[in-house]
Order: C-alpha cells, then structure tokens, then sequence
C-alpha cells in the first residue's frame, strides 16, 4: 500500500520532469532551445538525462542485470553519449536537423535510465571514479567554453556560448556535490542500520 | 528501496555474468568511439565549421550561380563575373549594417586590398564581399559602403543578392549559417573563401589570416 503511493509519486515526478524536457523540443518552446545555448546545455539536456534517471526509479526493479554487474556497462554507455553531445558539432546539428533533435532526446534520456540503473547496482568507488570523471570533463568543457575567442557552435553567438559555459560549470560541480551528499547519506543510513 | 540496492551491488557477481558485462561494456565503449570518430570525420574536428573547411580542403565544392546587383544597380550573374577575367576571388560575406565582425572583416579586407595592391597581384586574385542581407542592402547601401571601406574597385568589389529569395541558398551553397545577435544584428561563421575563376570553392581559411588566404588564392590560379 504504502509502496504504491510511493511509486505513483515518483511517476509523477518523472513525468514532471520527462515532459519539459521532451517540450522544449517542439515548438513553440523549440525556440528557447534554438536561440539560447543555455537553454539547450545548462537546461534542456540535463533535464532529458533527469527525466530518464527517474522513470527508472519509479520502475524501481532491482533485479539483478547480467548485463550490468556493477553498472560498469551503463557507465560506459551513458559516457559515451554525454561525450558526443558535448561535441559542438552535435549541437549544431540538433538545432538545425530534426532527425538530430529527435535522436538526440531520446539517446539522453535513455543516458537517464542507463545512469539510474547502473547507480543501483555500483558500489561508491566505481561510482567515485565515473562522477569523478563526469564533473572534471564537464567543468573543463564549461571554463572552455566561457574563456575560448572560438566561436564553437555556428548556430549560437559568442555571447551565448560565453552564458552557456558558466552553466556548465555550475552545472557540473552541483552534480558532484550532489553525488557527495546522496552517498555520505546512504553511508549513515547502513551504518545506522548495522548499529541498530 | 536503497537499502535492497545496496545488498544487491555488494552480493558477489558470478562469473559468467561478470565476462557478459565486460563484453558489453567494450561493445558499448567501441560503438562510442565509433561514432564520435566518424562524426568528427576521423577526428579532424570537433565545430561545424572545422568540417567545413577540411571537406573543402579535401574537395573543392562547386558553387552554384547567382545573380548578383553591383553597387551600379547593375544585375549579373555570379559565374560569369567570375570567369570574365579569370582571377581568382577572395569571397566574404557581410551585412552593411554590421559593426561588430563585418568591421572587422572590413579592416581584414582594407589590409587585403592594400598588400594585393602591393605586391601587384590585381590581375590575379581579387576581393568579393556578398551581402547576406539583401532585403536591405541595394545599391545606394553598396555605394555607402564602398565609400566608408575605401573600395578600390580594381581589386575589391561589393555586391548584394538581386533576389532576396536567394539568400538561403547563398548561404548553404557556402555553409554560412546566419544567427540573430543582439541589437537587431547577426553573427555567423566569418570566414575568407577561396573561389576560382570556374566558381570552385577551394579553401576556406581563418577570416585574419591574410597571407594564407593570399597564399591559397595564388596557389589555386596556378
């Protein structure tokens, strides 16, 4: 009982999250995505990875995956799609071509889901090394953003690129603080439990 | 809910699940690579424009015709201007209302001018600046804008779009990709194109780079 209401709140979340991310690419709101580069990196993208990461936990099946002991295979996975939307020229494309767009929305949301099961079933030092790595790319990838005289993606002006770098920054050092904070709580909580 | 996941990630993994995982993981990290690698042909390039201009290198793409409006008022096409007398062109493409890169651009092509004056490379290699805006640059914006570059006409020629609905084309046909900047201007991939007498598009080099651009332009008379 109390377990249904807990799911259906977590659908909801989900849902709450999935579908203005799904949104922001179609008109009218492809605009935002079109014209401000922020909206595209710092807003749109993390939520489409947000929205699959809690579809997966309102899911919830924990069994065990052959496929992804460890969650070492959805690791790599969901690396290599953040890697390649990370690529100006990805970006460009999304923007211009449809097709791109679409792919685009659904390889990051399934990054999302990738994420959210693997977590499940990593323990912290594989997951230290992968958010490790995800906040030190993405940091770096957002200072060079905002200090390169390249102008990096033909869609989006100087200004643009300069906004969106800083988000990412911040972007990347609020998703290493939060990865800190969800596993010094799940470390209380056993050694709560073991104590008890 | 955590609890159970965090029994399930310290249960020991057996064997053959642990080399079904490894397996996938490589699948996944090669596919990765592979993509990324051919996106960015061969990893050439990680921008739009870095590919532009390596696919150009690599083969010079054919530009098709336009007609043209000279700061005369005078229509003609793009191809026959560019094979009446056999030079190669120097194309860049500019607004007139432009005073952030155009500028800029401007003075790269006042420094142009000046060193093909120089060297006495004007019966081989000239200037052409197209204006991406035509719906509002005519002749008399033309005429206003040869006068504040100091347009030698010998050397450096400026011209707008006699159609406005030519204008995506232009810039497809070239790669430019046009985006609204503030103040009610535009900012896009400025860039010096390298365009011989027979409408090739044969190098594209860094919109500062002079000699290159100069270098290039030489090269492909030959």
């Amino acid at each position: 009982m109390n377990r249904s209401i807990l799911s259906k709140r977590a659908t909801l979340t989900a849902l709450a999250v999935t579908l203005p991310a799904f949104a922001l690419s179609l008109p009218p709101m492809r605009s935002l995505i079109a014209q401000s580069m922020a909206w595209h990196m710092v807003i749109q993208m993390p939520l489409l990875v947000l929205g699959g990461w809690l579809s997966m936990r309102a899911i919830a099946h924990k069994r065990p995956s052959p496929w992804n002991q460890y969650g070492l295979t959805g690791f790599f996975a969901a690396q290599a799609i953040v890697a390649y939307w990370m690529l100006p020229l990805a970006i460009d494309r999304a923007v211009v071509l449809p097709q791109a767009d679409l792919l685009k929305v659904v390889t990051l949301f399934a990054c999302g889901l990738l994420l959210r099961h693997s977590f499940e079933r990593s323990p912290a030092l594989l997951q230290l090394f992968f958010v490790g790595y995800t906040v030190s790319m993405t940091t770096w990838l957002g200072i060079y953003f905002a200090t390169t005289e390249l102008r990096l993606c033909n869609v989006y002006s100087m200004e643009g690129q300069t906004e969106a770098g800083h988000g990412i920054v911040l972007l990347g050092l609020a998703l290493g603080c939060a990865w800190l904070l969800s596993t010094i709580q799940r470390v209380q909580a056993q050694q709560r439990s073991r104590f008890a | 809910m955590d609890r159970n996941s965090s029994r399930h990630s310290e249960s020991a993994a057996r064997p053959e699940d642990l080399l079904k995982t490894f397996g996938a993981s490589v699948f996944v990290l090669l596919v990765g690579l592979g993509v990324i690698f051919d996106a960015t042909d061969r990893g050439s390039g990680f921008t739009t424009e870095a590919l532009r201009r390596t696919e150009v290198a690599r083969e010079p793409r054919q530009i098709p015709n336009f007609l043209l409006l000279d700061l005369d008022g005078k229509k003609d096409s793009l191809r026959r201007r560019l094979a009446a007398d056999n030079r190669v062109r120097i194309i860049d493409f500019i607004y007139m209302r432009c005073r952030s890169v155009c500028s800029s651009l401007g003075s790269v092509y006042q420094q142009l001018q000046q060193r093909i004056l120089e060297r006495g490379l004007q019966g081989q290699v000239s200037l052409l600046s197209i204006s991406f805006d035509p719906a509002h640059d005519d002749a008399a914006a033309l005429q206003d804008y040869a006068a504040r570059m100091r347009l030698s006409p010998a050397v450096w020629e400026a011209v707008s779009l006699a159609s406005a609905s030519d204008r995506q084309r232009l810039l497809d046909s070239f790669g430019i990709m046009v985006v609204p900047a503030p103040m009610g201007g535009f900012e896009h991939n400025a860039a010096l194109h390298i365009v011989d007498a027979r409408a090739r598009l044969v190098r594209i080099t860094d919109y500062d780079a002079l000699d290159q651009a100069l270098d290039a332009a030489l090269a492909a008379k030959r």
